[in-house]
């Protein structure tokens, strides 16, 4: 079986710094890769190209059997809800200005799949599934605490029915104490929906914790681990 | 260097504008012009398409234009079409004039701004306070008048009008460096509290060094920031110039400007601008200069900024009062009518019947203030909204947006004023329009700001990755957060707007009478101040007003205007 994604030989260039120098790896459905390394190394450009946020320099990502660097963007657009990711910046991820069940919605009304018969609906059970209710969704972002923002966060990415989340970084601007939380949400989430997940972190042991297999990257190289 | 070109650009457009003059205002100048040269010679269309050949008129926008460069080149500005006579001895003579004007105006703001900046530089704490922001906001041409009365005609300690010697010179010097100094000194005043307060000067103290020396670095660190903002206010001063000549009738740049802009001499009115246009670019480029002088390799390796001058501390009160009280002028105004003219009781003191007295046609001015602020706020609310919609435009164009903000900065509302009025005709349709020209640039720059911000944040990396189309994402979610706050940016900005059509007005640029424009009104009242100094000065307290709220208001920006998303790394809900 083809895994899930298939990056070979990525190169990130900005201007005249190479960021990624011939990263290559692959993701199983339903398995965690972790990545980490010192900051600067590389980790989230990596991300970045993997979300076709920006488009690398050169190299393959095949997802699902699609290469996705062969796409134009709108072909692409019809890819994109497959791959999702979740950021570090708990507040930095949602709008300030607007209610947390709207922003799940989003994907939804975005990919025209909503209905007014079934989206609200679908946006409850979202926010069950991530451990919020119906009272939190009528917050703002900044009523809410870290931890709920990321789990909105969460919800909104699996608003999309991803196959393949990005996790950069999920955990690190958390308080410790909401750490557990997210991550044991995660592999729930994992569990029941054979989801695959790419794990950037610079924390070894919740890397180690977390993932079924690791990766280390220094100076947009992956070293031997 | 995007924004260079822009600039270069912007330049290459201004003068090609003041040279298409003759063109765009579609006038034809051969008969007057045959008039002023000899008055026997009989207008036959041989004499008249001589005259056009001669000035290049009817070889269509492209061979006027080069006619007039080439010119330009040469030395040769043209010839009046009013007097016939050369334009460049009355625009180097206006020169010498202005220039010793704006050299002692110079010497005036230098004294103000010490005035306003040393309390701070003796404590070492506070800023320049309310009076400095209120005179740095006040008008030229409301100083200027408020001197003439006062100085001029009430006590009588210098004249009024005219350019003979030294005291001639004083009243205008002061109406024109008085604002400009005032905005000097506040400037400072505001900046030097936060550089007394970084890290170096608590080692300096601790070191030893004395106050005096800790106190002169402090004032170094604070001007190079500072020194373009110096620059453009001097290149107010040739905006303010125009004004105060008038008002003084002193036979400067300005008021020669002014003059061939009112009777449509074009010739007279591109070289006029062309000097003062000239003399802003080079104080532009003296600044420039100065400011690189003093860095020196710090502006190559990492430019150093200061905060921004801090908003005046106003209790929200106070505009509310202000607003309040001009609203209820208005209103009250607005119930009764302004164009009535009643003969037997002309300048009239105030009475029950006429609350502020009559004018010298014996109109009730209450009236007229009311539906003059009708008028005036309603225009300026439609010149809010062209320069919201450019601003916003340009927001999202940043690069080709610094160099034209760079021209339009450069361009004081007065000149681009006389230009549109002597392509269109005076009237006040040409005065939004000179105004709304120049009135977008800090509404480009805040919308340029916030929308970087917008884009560079992970939220809309995710809706990218969600799949939304761009079109999508501009519409719902970077215009929503870039338009309110700029929307709120602009409606702050309008007491500002409105005084600038007042001045425009109160040139002759703007509406006509007898239209109740409050620039209007004023120029009017000046005539009778002696007779019914209640009546006179009504327009005048209310411009004032109209200052104190623009003052009063900016104090709010940062409140109700830019206002940023919250971004915490923390995880703590935090209640509003």
């Amino acid at each position: 079986m083809s895994p899930l994604l298939d990056v070979r030989e990525l190169v990130v260039r900005y201007g005249r710094t190479t960021a990624v120098d011939g990263v290559s790896f692959q993701v199983d459905a339903g398995e965690t890769v972790g990545l980490i390394g010192p900051s600067g190394c590389g980790k989230s450009s990596t991300a970045a190209a993997v979300l076709q946020l920006r488009r690398p320099h050169s190299g393959e990502i095949r997802f699902g059997g699609v290469e996705l660097t062969a796409l134009g963007e709108r072909e692409l657009r019809a890819v994109r809800p497959r791959v999702q990711p979740v950021f570090q910046d708990p507040y930095g991820s949602l709008s300030p200005r607007r209610r947390i069940r709207d922003q799940v919605a989003e994907p939804l009304r975005a990919q025209g799949r909503w209905s007014a018969a079934t989206g609200p609906g679908r946006v409850r059970e979202l926010l069950a599934l991530v451990g919020l209710d119906g009272e939190h969704g009528g917050r703002l972002p900044h009523e809410l605490s870290g931890g709920q923002c990321q789990r909105a966060g969460i919800a909104r990415a699996l608003a999309s029915d991803p196959e393949l989340l990005i996790l950069d970084e999920p955990v690190s601007a958390l308080d410790p104490s909401m750490r557990a939380g997210i991550l044991n949400l995660l592999l729930e989430l994992q569990e029941t929906r054979g989801l695959g997940y790419l794990f950037i972190c610079h924390d070894l042991a919740a890397v180690r914790h977390f993932s079924d297999r690791v990766l280390t990257m220094r100076e947009g190289r992956l070293t031997a681990s | 260097m995007r924004a260079a070109l822009t600039r270069a650009a912007g330049l290459a457009a201004v003068l090609a504008l003041v040279g298409l003059l003759p063109w765009l205002s579609g006038k034809d100048p051969a008969l007057s012009l045959l008039r002023a040269r000899s008055a026997e010679q009989e207008p036959t269309a041989e004499a008249l398409d001589a005259i056009r050949e001669d000035l290049g008129l009817d070889a269509g926008p492209f061979g006027l234009l080069g006619h007039w460069a080439a010119g330009l080149i040469r030395g040769d500005l043209g010839v009046s079409w009013v007097s016939g006579s050369e334009v460049l001895p009355s625009v180097t003579a206006g020169l010498q004039v202005s220039l010793a004007l704006m050299g002692a105006s110079l010497a005036v703001a230098l004294l103000v701004g010490t005035a306003l900046a040393l309390p701070v530089l003796v404590r070492g704490r506070g800023g320049a306070g309310t009076l400095g922001a209120m005179l740095a906001a006040v008008p030229e041409y409301l100083v200027a008048l408020l001197l003439l009365v006062v100085a001029g005609v009430w006590l009588g300690w210098f004249p009024t009008s005219g350019w003979g010697g030294p005291a001639h010179m004083v009243l205008p010097a002061l109406a024109l460096g008085i604002p400009a100094g005032a905005l000097l000194g506040r400037l400072v005043a505001d900046a030097l509290p936060d550089a007394l307060d970084e890290r170096w000067v608590e080692l300096w103290r601790g070191a030893g060094v004395g106050r005096r020396a800790v106190t002169t670095a402090a004032l170094r660190r604070v001007l190079p920031p500072l020194i373009p903002q110096f620059g453009m206010a001097a290149v107010g001063l040739t905006g303010g110039a125009v004004a105060v000549e008038t008002v003084f009738a002193v036979p400067g740049l300005g008021r020669t400007a002014l003059g061939a802009a009112r009777s449509q001499d074009l010739p007279l009115l591109q070289g006029a601008v062309l000097a003062l246009l000239a003399l802003g670019l080079l104080v532009g480029v003296a600044s420039a200069a100065l400011r690189a002088q003093l860095l020196g390799p710090a502006l190559r390796d990492a430019a150093l900024t200061l905060p921004a001058a801090r908003p005046v501390r106003v209790s929200p009160a106070v505009p509310a009062v202000l607003g309040t009280l001009l609203a209820g002028v208005t209103g009250w105004g607005l119930l009764r009518d302004p164009y009535v003219i009643d003969t037997t009781a002309r300048l009239t003191a105030p009475s029950w019947a006429h609350p502020l007295g009559t004018d010298a046609l014996g109109r009730d001015v209450l009236a007229r203030l009311g539906h003059g602020a009708g008028s005036t706020v309603g225009t300026a609310a439609a010149v809010c909204l062209i320069g919201l919609v450019i601003g916003l435009a340009l927001g999202f164009l940043p690069n080709a947006a610094t160099g034209l903000a760079d021209i339009a900065n450069a361009l004081p509302p007065v000149i681009v004023g006389m230009l549109v009025a002597a392509s269109t005709g005076p009237g006040a349709g040409g005065a939004a329009l000179a105004v709304a020209l120049i009135s977008w640039p800090p509404l480009a720059a805040h919308a340029a700001a916030l929308a970087q911000e917008v884009r560079a944040s992970a939220f809309l990396s995710a809706q990218k990755a969600i799949g939304a189309s761009p079109a999508r994402i501009m519409v719902r979610h970077v215009l929503p957060s870039v338009a309110g706050p700029v929307s709120r940016h602009a409606v702050l900005r309008l007491p500002g707007i409105a005084l600038a059509l007042a001045s425009l007005g109160f040139l002759g640029l703007g509406a006509q009478p007898p239209s109740p424009d409050w620039g209007l009104l004023l120029d009017e009242s000046a005539d009778y101040i002696e007779r019914a100094p209640v009546a006179a000065l009504a327009p005048a307290v209310a411009l004032a007003l109209l200052a104190a709220l623009a003052v009063a208001l900016s104090a709010h920006t940062r409140r109700g205007g830019p206002r940023r998303a919250p971004v915490r790394k923390e995880a703590a809900p935090v209640a509003v």
